[in-house]
């Protein structure tokens, strides 16, 4: 064992003395974690723009009541900003898909309902008017919904009261005919995008390992020291045990910088001091399994470019079949596919931990098939060493 | 009755459909430089990787002070050091780190490894190099150090691959002091060379390997007396006369 430290002592010294590597290494934690809290940090709720027409406008180009209205109340919501936008530049950005999506209130809107007439918006699209124009149209469907609703019940009171009414005989008359809709918001039940995307980025970043592992690996062969190393009294077991411990701790080291950035800057939204030890426990294992990965990869390499393209598409295949971004529905074939990625495991791990604080004694079973590929990769490395050294 | 060190018998190692040695036979006395001499793709190193425990044999036995290389290859390992044809080692660390290392792996505990790193690097003139990174090393100071390597955990017998290959003649001729050194000390050695004044000057005997078979073994002077004049035939008059004139690359 002693042999196998010095081995993995070497490696690591290795690895320092490539000083602009070795910086490179540890602001790639930084850089990634900076990246994820720029594109997810405290954006827990939908914020979208409406992007709006507006032809029903006075002779001073005022907006007439209905129309004004409208454009009133979606702004006074919280996801919503409403953007006005002449005829002429709302074509023009559309046809540079500059936006997506336009709303237009057509001239004579306000009087048509004035005049008990039919009236509607239009919609302009380009496509299926993406995933934001889609969640704002049906705000604005359901704010003008509202607004026809409201008509409706004015005139059903000036038929029941006659013309002489106001908002309270409105509002009197609406007292026991109302229904409503009541949100309960939970403590954890706001999807945070932080908590679902940062399993996939930590697995992903610890898989790129892989290639470096790999390569490495394939170039130590290349130089002819690997095979000095046999010629001593260092067994391959040891030799890579070694390897792989040095790998493992490389990981670890880049993760335990990601985690710790995602600890400081998030705090209690995303971990309990618990829970990020646990989560710095299963990423130690998974290191530890991708660090075995890295291992047989470079075992079988016979060039660098094999290697390297080896490691990526084994990343590639697991991140994939692991569900690391998107959940996979369950009762479909990529469902059964992704338990032999092992990022599945990992990612369910880790979402367990930083949504519900899982204990590890409950994660047993993707400790342990971590642990079994482990103990499988090394052996299969040493195994595929001695082959190809034959 | 000489003191066998190292036996091999009937070696044979294949390639896919290419045998690479066939049925080689030889054995190196205690205390002995063995010279294997023979083209490019004769089968010396292979035949080398088999003896220093790096490739099995397909058939065929060695054994290195009585250990067999299959049997007990690490007993035999601890018996050997190797220095390859090309040099095998980690350039981005320094001289003594890298012996330092080889020793440890050689069983050495700190300390020992240390002063033999320290020993190794006189004797190689590279005392005031050791804290030097290897890939500013020139290419004389790699060879040297990759000897100083495999002579780390006091091995009682040394593999050499061809190596004063591509140096200049100062350091080749360093290599050749340190090696007779080597040999008065008592060292077993195999070496292996394409430079025929360097096995003439170094080896007791030699065996010319070619076509993965051992086509001729003795002393250099046997050798050169098997095809006439000893005293006008050179050692690489021998080489061409047994294994021809033909390009082998």
């Amino acid at each position: 064992m002693i042999k196998a430290l010095y081995v993995a002592l070497l490696e690591t010294k290795i690895f320092l003395t490539d000083k602009a590597g070795l910086a490179f290494s540890l602001l790639l934690p930084i850089a990634i974690f900076a990246l994820m809290y720029g594109a997810f940090g405290g954006q827990t709720i939908f914020h979208g723009t409406a992007y709006m027409v507006n032809q029903d406008v006075d002779a001073q180009g005022q907006a007439n009541y209905y129309s004004d209205l409208i454009v009133e109340q979606l702004d006074g919501l919280d996801s919503l900003d409403v953007s006005i936008l002449s005829e002429a530049d709302a074509q023009r950005k559309l046809d540079r898909s500059d936006i997506l999506m336009a709303f237009y209130i057509p001239e004579g809107f306000s009087d048509d309902i004035d005049s008990g007439l039919s009236s509607q918006l239009t919609i302009k699209q380009r496509g299926n008017g993406g995933d934001e124009g889609q969640i704002v149209a049906s705000i604005v469907r359901g704010m003008v919904e509202n607004i026809n609703q409201q008509l409706q019940v004015h005139a059903k009171v000036a038929g029941a009261v006659g013309g002489n009414y106001n908002q309270d005989t409105v509002n009197e008359y609406l007292a026991n005919r109302t229904v409503s809709v009541n949100t309960s918001v939970g403590e954890s039940s706001a999807p945070d995008p932080v908590k679902e995307f940062l399993p996939g980025i930590v697995t992903m970043f610890i898989l790129f390992g892989i290639s470096m592992n790999a390569r490495a690996l394939y170039e130590e062969r290349k130089r002819g020291t690997l095979e000095r190393l046999v010629t001593t009294r260092l067994g391959v077991g040891q030799m890579f045990t070694g390897k792989f411990l040095s790998y493992v701790a490389r990981g670890f080291i880049q993760t335990l910088i990601l985690l710790s950035l995602a600890y400081a800057v998030f705090g209690g939204d995303l971990f309990t001091t618990a829970s990020f030890f646990k989560a710095l426990f299963i990423c130690l294992v998974f290191s530890g399994a991708a660090g075995a990965f890295g291992l047989i990869i470079g075992s079988v390499s016979r060039s660098e470019g094999q290697a390297i393209w080896m490691a990526v598409f084994f990343t590639m295949s697991m991140v994939m079949l692991g569900g690391t971004f998107f959940p996979i529905p369950e009762d479909t074939v990529f469902f059964t596919i992704s338990k032999f990625s092992i990022n599945t495991y990992i990612n369910d791990a880790l979402r367990a931990i930083t949504a519900d604080n899982a204990s590890l004694t409950s994660l047993w079973p993707e400790l342990l098939i971590m642990a079994g590929v482990i103990v499988v990769g090394l052996a299969a490395s040493r195994y595929m060493f001695r082959v190809i050294s034959k | 009755m000489p003191d066998e060190f190292l036996i091999a018998k009937e070696l044979h190692k294949s390639f896919s459909e290419i045998k690479a040695v066939n049925g080689v036979s030889f054995s190196i006395n205690r205390g002995e430089i063995f010279g294997l001499l023979g083209p490019n793709g004769a089968g010396k190193t292979t035949t080398i990787r088999m003896l220093a425990t790096v490739l099995q044999p397909d058939s065929g036995e060695v054994t290195i002070g009585g250990y067999s290389t299959h049997q007990n290859a690490p007993k035999a390992r601890s018996l050997i050091g190797v220095c390859p044809q090309d040099l095998a080692l980690y350039e981005e660390l320094s001289a003594i780190d890298n012996l330092v290392f080889f020793g440890r792996m050689s069983g050495l505990d700190g300390k020992e490894a240390k002063e033999q790193a320290d020993i190794n690097l006189r004797l190689m003139g590279l005392e005031d190099r050791a804290k030097g990174k290897i890939a500013k090393f020139s290419g004389g100071m790699k060879r040297r150090i990759n000897l100083a390597v495999a002579l780390m955990g006091t091995p009682e017998m040394l593999f050499l691959d061809e190596p004063t290959v591509g140096i200049d003649p100062q350091s080749r001729n360093s290599i050749y002091e340190v090696i007779e050194n080597l040999r008065d000390k008592g060292m077993t050695i195999l070496y292996t060379t394409h430079y025929m004044e360097e096995a003439s000057r170094l080896c007791k005997r030699v065996a010319i390997i070619d076509g993965g078979q051992m086509i001729a073994m003795d002393t250099p002077t046997a050798l050169k007396s098997q095809i006439g004049d000893p005293d006008k035939i050179t050692l690489e008059d021998v080489f061409l006369h047994y294994t021809g004139r033909s390009l082998r690359d």
